[in-house]
């Protein structure tokens, strides 16, 4: 079935390249210390506010240009004429752990020190926003995946239970999504993290949206499950595995919720972009993930002062654009699944 | 078709109302009062609305309830005292009493009222109204925090009438601080708040729903009385007609005829509004300079450097010894040898790089802070504290004298081996001390020492400075500036501001006690050379020391339009020190 769903979706040139940006989207937060050219906490406060550096191609080596700060006042930068550093390839950088196990000093490309590559500009303390953004986006994006893995779960199981059981049982899960589906998201999300945050470290702040998002999140994931269950109990293929003498737990877990998975994907896929959101905008009020660690929302709020519009400062409002860029292709692949998984809903012209 | 000329002929006529010169505003005419204070600067023209943006409201226009700066701004616009703190000078000025006397017992102060002054419902100001400001102050019904500035060790001022223009004030002990104090207290008209005192609703009085339905009842003797309020929208002051002062040519001031304040969202909304030529005059932060110079000539404002401001900036180790009521302690011991170490404080002092915080983060406008007072407070900063310029060098050299060491794993590790770690609190709001603090986390990095970050809000980490204690390192700032009495609560020991280790019982080391016996030596001595001397020194305690390891001083900016003559801008406090003496010769913007 995984290898149909595939094939269907490589068909279609929406699905196809939005699921080509996100493998490299999460390749890249993956990769990340790789990648960058240097670690995320690297300051340098004699280049802050410092523009992309341009690369050019010079003596058949790609090279950056180098700037010379003109106005420390204002953070006005100057390329200086015919000067540049010479990139370098799978070199040796700052140190860093290769998925938090392996140690390593290689990085995909540096340039050598005193002059730095700012590939994406650098922020008020002087440190490299294309690798803040990559470290960022490990965090941002899997947030997306973790939150949907504890929701998916959490509304499977529940909403299964509630719609195979009945009852009591479903009467208390159904009020209880209805609750939660009552409450106005973004309050709740506030009123939980003030309340749990003076019992977390800094550093379990991003479990802690991971849960709170999640928390928050299963009951429209439960409530439909409850209802492809209940009608899918009424299918004969169920009646004949009652009839067989199978038990309860059996059925539910061999015959009634792998029938709800095809659902499940679509339904995850397309809720992705709301988790992001979601630390984007705890991040973006302060609440989320902190300093020094760096995630897209953060950044994103930590561009919100007049004067890096004024200044025009662009270059610290790209984590938007990630965002953007994130959200539209996990809501192309969720409607390209949708149109694999069930030809029916399928829009005409299509 | 008829339709769409209606709106077109309405917004004829605004533009047209816009461009015409305003009508000129007939002021009324009073004699002026024999105790008339001639103003000694330039002779301007009368007519002008002074616009400002606030991004505050204020909470009240009584003085007794006032707390907050925006409401005592607005309140002192309209009610005048006995003397002024001149801003520019620092120096003490003549305000409603001409002159006074000191008496060779240093503890009696006579005060000489202008005669002929009125009121601005043209009422006569007189010695009952100082008697009555008083009363209302030390009535313990009226709960208010003037109160605990105008008494020594809880005993109040005795306060005679002498005559109509004539009022004696006697101290308990002498009391440094006095004329500064007694500068700061508006004076009540009697004949119009007597029947709130009688009733006791007094604190209910000139609150802003009086103001918004009965402005004239807000009794002026400052420059200016109040026309208008309208919550979230603007605050209107006019001309006071019956005020004190008048120019060389005997025309009444203030010369502006309305002080508009627009009531803005933010200090975002408030910068944007002055950028975009909207209002006269504005504060102005480092970082935004830059921006807003660019729109200078277009709009035809000038920014001026005001000099470093009177906030510093600090970090500070938890040095509070106790443990809660379960018995644990507020910091764990081993950590607590380290912070109260001075060798380690130092350390981290020589460690911090303040040239480059200046440089990055504040746009290179500002300078590194080494002692309690900024040199925006030229009366009694001390310029000769001890300096800890950037030296990791240093820093490793004193951190090995107090027996720490770089272990293995090349991170710093005290003599029993504990990894030197800890955490660093201060709020988010304040993005300039965000980006401090992750240099400053940087810094330490290479001396080896793992600092983490945590930022809460403001009230979170106010509740754990002062009530919870539980917590390793701060990162805050205080507004400095005036009267070194105004710092007793931060260096006294007993202070509740002496974050590092505040209500001490005894002093903890003999150095706080060497301070607090020189903040009470200077308090009760009116010689400024020898208040001068004490206060250097507590200045040079607190650099060697290092309690607080101070850090930057931003510079503080104001930008007003070039349209206004006669500016003094002060170096601390309101943007325009002169607000009565501004006058333009251009009475459109």
């Amino acid at each position: 079935m995984a290898a149909d769903l595939l094939r269907s979706l490589l068909r279609r040139p929406a699905g196809m390249i939005s699921a080509c940006l996100l493998l490299l989207l999460y390749g890249a937060a993956l990769f990340a210390p790789f990648l960058s050219p240097t670690i995320p906490s690297a300051q340098d406060l004699s280049r802050t506010y410092h523009p992309p550096t341009a690369l050019v191609w010079q003596n058949g080596h790609l090279s950056v240009r180098l700037y010379r700060l003109v106005d420390p006042s204002t953070a006005t930068y100057e390329p200086l004429p015919d000067q540049t550093a010479t990139l370098r390839w799978f070199s040796h950088g700052p140190a860093y752990k290769f998925f938090w196990l392996i140690p390593s000093t290689r990085h995909l490309f540096t340039v050598s020190s005193p002059a730095t590559i700012y590939l994406l500009g650098s922020d008020a303390t002087g440190r490299d926003v294309f690798t803040r953004l990559l470290y960022g986006a490990g965090i941002s994006l899997s947030i997306g995946l973790i939150g949907v893995a504890l929701t998916s779960f959490l509304g499977l199981t529940i909403g299964g239970l509630a719609g195979y059981l009945g009852g009591w049982p479903d009467t208390l899960a159904m009020r209880l999504t209805e609750f939660l589906m009552a409450v106005p998201g973004l309050y709740l999300l506030l009123a939980l993290r003030a309340a749990l945050s003076s019992r977390f470290p800094s550093d379990a702040t991003f479990l802690l949206i991971v849960v709170i998002l999640s928390a928050l999140g299963w009951a429209g994931t439960a409530r439909v499950v409850r209802g492809l269950v209940l009608s899918l109990r009424e299918r004969p293929f169920i009646l004949a595995a009652n009839v067989i003498g199978q038990r309860p737990w059996t059925i539910l877990f061999r015959h009634l919720l792998p029938n709800t998975f095809s659902y499940l994907i679509v339904a995850a896929t397309l809720s992705v972009p709301g988790y992001i959101l979601g630390e984007a905008a705890l991040s973006f009020l302060g609440l989320g993930i902190q300093e020094p660690s760096s995630s897209w929302g953060l950044m994103l709020g930590q561009a919100q002062d007049i004067k890096i519009f004024m200044l025009n400062f662009w270059w610290l409002l790209t984590p938007g654009l990630a965002i953007i860029l994130t959200v539209i292709a996990f809501n192309l692949l969720g409607d390209a699944l949708r149109d694999a998984v069930d030809p029916r809903f399928r829009l005409p012209g299509k | 078709m008829a339709q769409p000329v209606f709106p077109i002929a309405l917004c004829a006529l605004l533009l047209l109302s816009a461009c015409s010169p305003p009508p000129k505003v007939s002021r009324q005419t009073h004699p002026l009062p024999a105790g008339v204070d001639i103003a000694r600067s330039e002779i301007g023209r009368s007519g002008g609305v002074f616009i400002d943006s606030s991004p505050g409201e204020p909470s009240t226009f009584n003085p007794l309830v006032s707390e907050d700066a925006t409401s005592g701004g607005f309140i002192g616009l309209f009610l005048d005292s006995l003397v002024h703190n001149n801003a520019v000078t620092q120096e003490v000025e003549p305000g409603l009493a001409a002159r006074w006397d000191i008496a060779p017992d240093n503890r009696t102060f006579t005060f000489h009222l202008r005669p002929g002054v009125l009121w601005s419902d043209g009422h006569p100001f007189s010695a009952d109204d100082v008697l009555f400001t008083f009363q209302a102050i030390y009535d313990p019904r009226f709960p208010n925090r003037a109160a605990f500035d105008l008494s020594v060790d809880g005993q109040k001022f005795k306060v005679e009438k002498i005559d109509d223009l004539t009022v004696r004030l006697t101290t308990p002990q002498i009391y440094a601080p006095f004329l500064e104090t007694v500068g700061g207290v508006g004076l009540l008209p009697k004949h119009e708040l007597e029947p709130a005192f009688r009733d006791g609703t007094l604190l209910k009085s000139w609150n802003v729903s009086v103001a918004q339905k009965e402005p004239q009842r807000l009794l002026a003797t400052g420059a200016f009385r109040l026309r208008s309020y309208q919550p979230a929208e603007r605050i209107v002051f006019e001309a006071n007609p019956h005020y004190w002062r008048a120019d060389a040519q005997g025309v009444r001031l203030p010369y502006v005829d309305f002080l508009v304040t627009k009531l803005v969202k933010d200090a975002n909304a408030s910068t944007l509004a002055f950028a975009t030529g909207q209002t006269d005059a504005e504060g102005l932060s480092p970082d935004n300079v830059a921006w807003i110079d660019r729109y200078a000539s277009r709009y035809g404002f000038s920014v001026f450097n005001r000099g470093p401001s009177p906030n510093t900036g600090f970090i500070w180790f938890n040095q509070n010894p106790g443990h809660d009521t379960a018995g644990k302690p507020f910091v764990t011991p081993y950590k607590l040898a380290w912070f109260t170490d001075r060798r380690f404080r130092q350390a981290i002092s020589h460690g911090i790089d303040r040239q480059g915080l200046v440089r990055g983060v504040l746009f290179g406008r500002g300078q590194p802070l080494w002692g309690p007072e900024t040199p925006a407070n030229k009366k009694w900063y001390n310029p000769n504290v001890t300096q800890y310029p950037y030296d990791p060098a240093r820093s490793r050299a004193l951190l090995a004298e107090a027996g720490f060491q770089i272990g293995p794993d090349q991170k710093l590790h005290d003599r029993q081996g504990n990894l030197v770690e800890f955490t660093l609190n201060s709020n988010q709001e304040n993005q300039l001390r965000v980006n401090m603090a992750t240099a400053f986390k940087e810094n330490m990095r290479d001396l080896g020492i793992t600092v983490n970050l945590s930022f809460l809000d403001f009230g979170t980490l106010v509740g754990k400075i002062q009530d919870s204690y539980d917590y390793e390192a701060g990162m805050l700032g205080l507004t400095g500036g005036g009267d070194p009495a105004g710092g007793i609560s931060v260096f006294s020991s007993k202070g509740r501001l002496h974050q590092w280790y505040p209500n001490q019982k005894t002093p903890a080391t003999p150095w706080e006690a060497r301070i607090d016996q020189l903040m009470s030596d200077q308090l009760h001595t009116l010689d400024y050379p020898t208040r001068k001397k004490y206060f250097d020194e507590v200045q040079k305690i607190m650099s060697d020391e290092t309690p607080f390891i101070y850090l930057v001083t931003a510079n503080a900016y104001v930008g007003i339009k070039d349209r206004w003559k006669n500016i003094r801008i002060p170096p601390l406090g309101s943007l325009v020190w002169n607000l009565d003496e501004l006058w333009t010769p251009l009475l459109t913007p």
